[in-house]
């Protein structure tokens, strides 16, 4: 990948004693997409609100589409469109009137409302006021409010935090949709499943630091375990049965499953990103 | 600072208005409040100013005074019936015009004349009068009138109507509720949403927010305070003075609600602390409803300058240099709240920009 869109130096930021951004340092090239994954309160949204200009940096530089953010955030926050975790739209006003009116604060003088309601799934719901909207169509509506500049970058933070299936699987088409595009997607969430299924890449951070960056695929092989499972009878009922995949022993292994053992059900099983975490911090995504 | 968004955000602030409780409140209340005042105290439908006259000549005037649209005039034999009717009530006030008094005006002459004034009349009333009679005067002579009129009251003149006592505190609540109120509770509306974290997301920044909601309670404010003032008509003679005076006073309670905005932590707080301290604000109101309060004390509280020059203009017919001295000290205290409110503001900003 050749330019970035997202150099973090150093990057540090405290409230009082706690360092919530640990002198991290990442880079996210133009058009990747970048999953932050991390528990509750490991830094990702300080990290965040600082690379969308909300937070000015305590220590470090962030640059994002080559201006560093501290100095030139109004011009960048022309350029990237952002979707909060928490939901504030302007619940008296429709649809239309929310996006139109984030449409004109970004001077944009052509705007189609309808066709953006339409890619996250809310055609018809233009002029309905936002407060009678449930969740999942107030989420689906933050998303396609930051995409109303046709942003460069595309900051998400939970996106699909607490949403049914469906507002979830729609978000998700819009942020590949996006990266087809050619923006580049920042993604915050603590959805291990999530970053798997659409992350270029993911960084784990744990108490305000980086602790691990790779593919996920990467992650999977330098951490992970592969086994294979099996479900075989015994006295009248079941038993499992874990066979590590890459053992000298494991033919042999295999071998003698198969032929001492009557096999009921047999599959292999990766490690999950959430192992992963666990493995690498001793802590879960959930804490 | 970018206007055009600060007009986009103003725009929002005006469209999102009728759906807001607040808004609606500081449009009727005081418009409310000053029709109540005036049905109790019986001046919503009372006939104009009326003045009596005795002419001991035949001047001109009394043909102008009854051509009129401002007063109402009724003529009088004598000064003794005349003085009668104005002790009474009859007419709000009375002029005697001396024999040849046409004459004497248009030689330039220095003429007394002097206007008999009901006790008990409205203050705007006796403004009408007075300023009538001397524009009357004006294009009678063609020039500036050599003539002085000396007022003399007649009837209790302790017995202050309760319309003009209660003025002060209409024209307060339509320009400090709307002043205070519709910026302060937006701004808290907006933090408590978390609608202003989407806002300074994108090149606004959380100044032009503030400008567009500080706009929003000069404009708001400044409008009521006119309507209030038509409603009592009293808007005539100095419209521009007034409107001046309601522009500085609507910056006064903008700068105050978003001061306070800016510090409380939500909305409960906001409405606490103005119910609190909203009594300072509307002080000076209470020294002119109780003439025999010492008057002085009025002064301490900043809001004094701004209904003290609307009385001035509206009641007592003073212009430019009778106001001036405490129009300069509202615009002395609009730049302190200011520059109050931008240290508060650069100190408590979360924001970047």
């Amino acid at each position: 990948m050749g330019n970035y869109s997202i150099v973090a130096e150093d990057l540090t930021y405290w409230y009082g004693d706690l360092v919530a951004v640990d002198h991290i340092s990442f880079h996210v090239a133009d058009g990747e997409i970048l999953g932050f994954l991390g528990p509750n309160g490991a830094g990702k949204s300080t990290a965040w609100k600082m690379l969308t200009g909300q937070l000015k940096p305590k220590g470090g530089r962030a640059t994002v589409l080559g201006r560093d953010i501290a100095e030139d955030s109004q011009k960048v926050q022309g350029e990237i469109g952002v979707c909060f975790e928490y939901t504030n739209l302007y619940e008296q006003m429709s649809a239309s009137e929310n996006l139109r009116l984030f449409a004109r604060l970004f001077g944009v003088r052509r705007f189609d409302d309808e066709a953006l309601l339409r890619r996250v799934g809310l055609e018809g719901w233009g002029k309905h006021r936002v407060e009678e909207f449930s969740k999942g169509m107030k989420q689906r509506l933050m998303v396609a409010r930051s995409l109303v500049n046709q942003p460069k970058i595309l900051f998400l933070d939970e996106p699909t935090s607490g949403l049914d299936p469906v507002s979830a699987e729609a978000i998700r088409t819009v942020i590949l949709e996006e990266r087809e595009r050619g923006a580049t997607i920042f993604l915050t969430t603590h959805d291990m499943m999530e970053a798997d299924k659409i992350s270029d890449r993911v960084a784990f951070i744990d108490q305000g630091k980086i602790v691990a960056l790779d593919t996920p695929h990467n992650l999977k092989q330098t951490y992970g375990k592969r086994a294979l499972k099996a479900e075989v009878a015994a006295d009248g009922g079941l038993e499992n049965i874990e066979i590590p995949l890459d053992m000298d022993e494991t033919p042999d292994a295999v071998r003698e499953l198969f032929s001492q053992k009557k096999v009921i059900t047999i599959h292999s099983e990766e490690a999950t990103l959430e192992d992963i975490f666990i493995r690498i911090t001793g802590r879960g995504l959930q804490a | 600072m970018n206007l055009r968004r600060v007009g986009v955000l103003l725009s929002k602030e005006l469209f999102m208005g009728p759906k807001n409780f607040i808004f609606i409140f500081v449009l009727v209340a005081p418009i409310a409040i000053s029709l109540v005042v005036s049905l109790v105290f019986g001046t919503l439908f009372a006939d104009q100013a009326t003045l009596g006259i005795v002419d001991e000549g035949n001047s001109q005037l009394v043909t102008l005074v009854e051509q009129s649209p401002s007063v109402a005039s009724r003529e009088y034999y004598d000064v003794s019936q005349l003085k009668e009717a104005v002790a009474e009530g009859a007419v709000d006030g009375g002029i005697v015009l001396p024999p040849d008094f046409d004459g004497s005006i248009l030689l330039g002459e220095r003429t007394v004349i002097p206007i008999y004034i009901w006790g008990e009349s409205l203050a705007k009333n006796r403004t009408i009068l007075t300023v009538t009679v001397m524009n009357l005067m004006r294009e009678l002579s063609g020039q500036e009138p050599p003539v002085e009129i000396e007022t003399v009251t007649l009837g209790d003149q302790e017995s202050i109507p309760w319309n003009d006592r209660l003025f002060p505190l209409v024209v307060l609540i339509a320009v400090v509720i709307a002043g205070v109120m519709l910026p302060g509770t937006s701004i808290l509306h907006e933090k408590e949403k978390k609608t202003v974290d989407a806002l300074v997301a994108t090149p606004t920044t959380i100044g032009e927010v503030f400008l567009a909601k500080g706009l929003l309670g000069v404009i708001i404010g400044m409008v009521m305070g006119i309507v209030i003032l038509l409603l009592n008509q009293t808007l005539g003679s100095q419209p521009g003075l007034l409107i001046m005076v309601m522009f500085l006073g609507s910056i006064m309670a903008t700068g105050i609600g978003m001061l306070v905005s800016s510090i409380v932590k939500d909305t409960t707080s906001f409405f606490a602390t103005t119910k609190l301290f909203g009594i300072l604000l509307y002080a000076p109101a209470f020294f002119y409803m109780f003439p025999e309060l010492p008057q002085w004390i009025g002064k301490v509280f900043p809001t004094y300058y701004i209904v003290e020059p609307i009385l001035q203009i509206s009641q007592r017919g003073g212009g430019w240099p009778e106001i001036a001295a405490n129009v300069f000290i509202l615009i002395g205290l609009n730049i302190i709240l200011v520059a109050l409110m931008a240290f508060t503001l650069s100190k408590k900003r979360q924001y970047a920009v």
